[in-house]
């Protein structure tokens, strides 16, 4: 009986985790270690955020679910990985910490035959001074970024729509928190979703709403952008963005990274190397992303994080890490198989696994400083990895070591992605787009790297029942319930 | 070299730039080019898809006569708006009204690739290199106007005998949709064979009408599947054709199947005799 640990219960890891157990049967054992309770639908946290849904609609309790699915759940943290075993043994293991309530503190050290790191990211606040510590937020922004900072982020705007309504004029910024942020499509789906609601309550009048990020355009959204086929032409994702933001009275500052916020005030640097600041009474600030702080250690006890982890604490896998200029970048470098290049049976997915670069064009200011969207790994394309991943272990365990693996490139591989920008049955918007690559490949498609038959995209009142359809498909996937595996990632 | 300006109605200008990547001798023969084009014709400023180069490139002539080089130019900040009165070489004649930026700040690269930026507060410069930005994200200023102005303008140039080639357009009728019509009349008899049980048919007719329900439901399914790959080809066939997109393709495909799959559950209910 083989043994996989999969490290992290989220889209990526839910997924790896559950079609695992389904190919693998009761002759093998999946591991789910997750600090959580609660499986999150990370994209409708924005609903939750302006108090159009409840923490408990985008969320359900893991246990049960795993229960039924045979799968062993640990509520726990990863804290280490043992690939190469310890002095006395050489199974390779990890070492847990509880987070059960009733396990509270306790640790564990937790045996694999194949480990798959999902753990998404660490929610990296402490970056931006005064945006929070470590991976907690501070006090002087909001996040959508999990259910939690969602319900209270809509508390706080409830607050800020109380003093409109009694004739207080109000700033709103919404954002990015860092110049090195993914997760723009997120700040964008709240700042409209805000603005929207503001309508419905009509206090929009009162509100002065502004979008701050680190995308050197509107619209890049952290691919460089994107490009949709209209009447024969691909029509730059940036004319869309500005459009929407002029049309709903949107002022923007991209190229900026935030390097500080005091209560509010954001003060930020731009990519010419100068420096600004924006008063607000309500903020949300994405916070840039990294590793969960995994560390790993040799037979012999000594540390080789290091040989493992990329610098920001992403776990390296078959990519090609060779520091090179932009103009070398190649759709090649994107990882196929996800699988460590030492240990081959360590293979990482979703947000855990390090990109070899960025998508967005590298832009620096003159000081020194990056400002540039980092690549999104969220999604569809996390839901595809975690699967192909899932595939590869399965074929490993069950025809052996030699099995071919499954491939699935960024660069090889569409998204579709549905952007609210507005919640209601009859007035609802949503942005639905799709990509395909993710990842630019400019030997394939010269010009401007995608293949533009596969690339298309749509504003309207569809795109928001799409959106709230997929809420209810993928929860209802996650919850495994009958025809789990015919909705697709 | 002196290239050939791109002047509508030919439409590459509509094509979306990419950024350079490459700094080097390819970018330095473009942007010769450009600056031969633009003293040839007595140019003040020219985007490079204006000589039907796809990139992300302006000149402007400076206060000395000669070409400022901006290599993937984005506006950074703006400030203030002030409504401009505009003429551009590709719109032969037409000259309209719009709102620009007063003051931009604008992030680029030079030749060598070296990050640069400036401020530009002459409203003149500021409203041309807003107007060149247009002609890179593949829009014209005509697409900052609204749309009536736009249309009585895109008519008088008709007017004047100048339309678009138009020979590879999606056609108004294709073969593709004949899978749609066919399989919308199987459809159409599938729910009206709902209305049986209202009429005192004999067992045999019944019969044959649930054996239509369920031949009719894999028809469907078959001719959904010949229309997504009839469509696929379509779409590379034709250079414009917006309703050769993928996901009009599905909506047209996911809304025929769901139909089918009530209309032959229904008839599995409402019709099977047995």
């Amino acid at each position: 009986m083989a043994r996989v640990v999969v490290m992290g219960g989220g889209v990526s890891g839910h997924t790896a985790a559950t079609f695992a157990k389904k190919w693998l049967g009761n002759e093998h054992e999946v591991v789910v270690v997750t600090p959580n309770s609660k499986w999150n639908w990370i994209p409708s946290n924005i609903w939750v955020g302006v108090g159009e849904m409840t923490k408990e609609d985008v969320t359900f309790d893991l246990a049960p679910v795993y229960e039924k699915a045979g799968i062993d759940y640990r509520q726990a943290k990863a804290v280490s990985i043992h690939p190469e075993g310890k002095a006395d043994s050489d199974t390779p293991y990890i070492t847990i910490e509880y987070t059960d309530p009733s396990k509270a503190g306790q640790k564990e050290e937790l045996t694999y035959d194949y480990l798959i790191n999902a753990t998404g990211p660490k929610l990296n606040f402490g970056a931006t001074p005064g945006l929070g510590e470590g991976s907690n937020i501070g006090t002087n922004t909001v996040s959508v970024c999990t259910a939690d900072h969602a319900e209270h982020a809509n508390a706080e705007l409830q607050k800020i729509f109380e003093k409109a309504k009694a004739g207080e004029r109000q700033k709103i910024l919404v954002g990015t928190g860092h110049g090195m942020c993914t997760c723009q499509g997120a700040a964008f789906e709240y700042i409209f979703n805000i603005e929207h609601e503001a309508n419905k309550a009509g206090v929009r009048n009162m509100l002065d709403i502004q979008w701050i990020s680190n995308e050197s355009f509107l619209g890049d959204f952290g691919i460089g952008g994107l490009h949709m086929k209209r009447g024969g032409y691909a029509a730059s994702s940036r004319l869309f963005a500005e459009s929407l933001y002029s049309e709903r009275g949107i002022p923007w500052i991209i190229g900026a990274h935030v390097n500080k916020v005091e209560p509010g005030k954001a003060h930020y640097e731009l990519l010419d190397g100068t420096m600004g600041e924006v008063d607000f009474d309500f903020a949300m600030l994405i916070p840039p992303f990294a590793g969960v702080g995994l560390t790993a250690v040799a037979k012999d006890g000594s540390d080789m994080t290091g040989e493992i982890f990329a610098p920001n604490g992403f776990l390296k896998v078959d990519a090609d890490y060779t520091p090179k200029p932009y103009n070398e970048w190649k759709a090649s470098d994107w990882p196929r198989t996800y699988q460590n290049p030492k240990y081959k049976n360590i293979f990482a997915c979703g947000i855990a696994f390090a990109p070899p670069h960025l998508i967005s064009k590298p832009m620096s200011s003159p000081n020194g400083t990056p400002i540039n969207p980092t690549p999104p790994r969220t999604g569809m394309p996390s839901g595809i990895m975690g699967k192909t991943v899932a595939h590869s272990v399965v074929d490993l365990i069950k025809k052996g070591p030699d099995a071919p693996l499954h491939e699935a490139s960024m660069a090889e591989m569409g998204a579709a992605c549905v952007a609210s920008a507005g919640k209601g049955l009859t007035n609802g918007t949503a942005a639905a787009l799709t990509v395909y690559p993710v990842v630019p490949d400019f030997e394939k498609y010269p010009g401007l790297g995608r293949d533009l038959d596969y690339t298309f995209g749509e504003i309207g009142l569809a795109g928001h029942w799409i959106k709230h359809i997929l809420h209810h498909m993928f929860i209802y996937k996650a919850k495994l319930k009958p025809g789990w595996t015919l909705i697709p990632e | 070299m002196v290239q050939k300006l791109v002047v509508y109605p030919d439409e590459r200008v509509n094509i979306s730039c990419t950024d350079v990547r490459n700094f080097g001798k390819t970018l330095d023969d473009v942007l010769e080019d450009m600056i031969d084009t633009a003293n040839e014709h007595g140019l003040d400023a020219l985007a490079a898809i204006q000589i039907a180069y796809p990139y992300n490139i302006i000149i402007i002539r400076n206060d000395n006569g000669s070409f400022d080089e901006y290599i993937n130019p984005r506006i950074l900040t703006n400030q203030g708006t002030f409504e401009s009165t505009e003429t551009t070489l590709y719109y032969p004649d037409i000259e309209v009204k719009l709102t620009r930026y007063d003051n931009i700040k604008l992030i680029y690269e030079d030749r060598r690739g070296n990050p640069q930026h400036t401020d530009i507060s002459d409203r003149k410069l500021s409203s041309t290199m807003q107007r060149k930005l247009d002609y890179l994200f593949g829009g014209t200023f005509l697409d900052k106007i609204d749309q009536n102005r736009r249309d009585k303008i895109i008519d008088s140039l008709n007017s004047k005998g100048l339309k678009p080639y138009t020979d590879d357009v999606c056609p108004t009728f294709s073969r593709k949709d004949y899978f749609v019509s066919f399989t919308d009349k199987i459809l159409f008899f599938m729910g009206l064979s709902l209305l049986t049980p209202l009429f005192s048919f004999a067992p045999q007719t019944v019969a044959n009408i649930y054996a239509f329900d369920r031949y009719g439901f894999i028809a469907v399914i078959v001719l959904m599947i010949g229309f997504f790959f009839y469509a696929q080809y379509e779409a590379k066939k034709y250079r414009q054709c917006s309703s050769c997109q993928i996901g009009n393709n599905i909506g047209v495909i996911v809304k025929r199947v769901a139909v089918g799959i009530a209309f032959a559950t229904a008839s599995y209910f409402i019709v099977n005799p047995a």
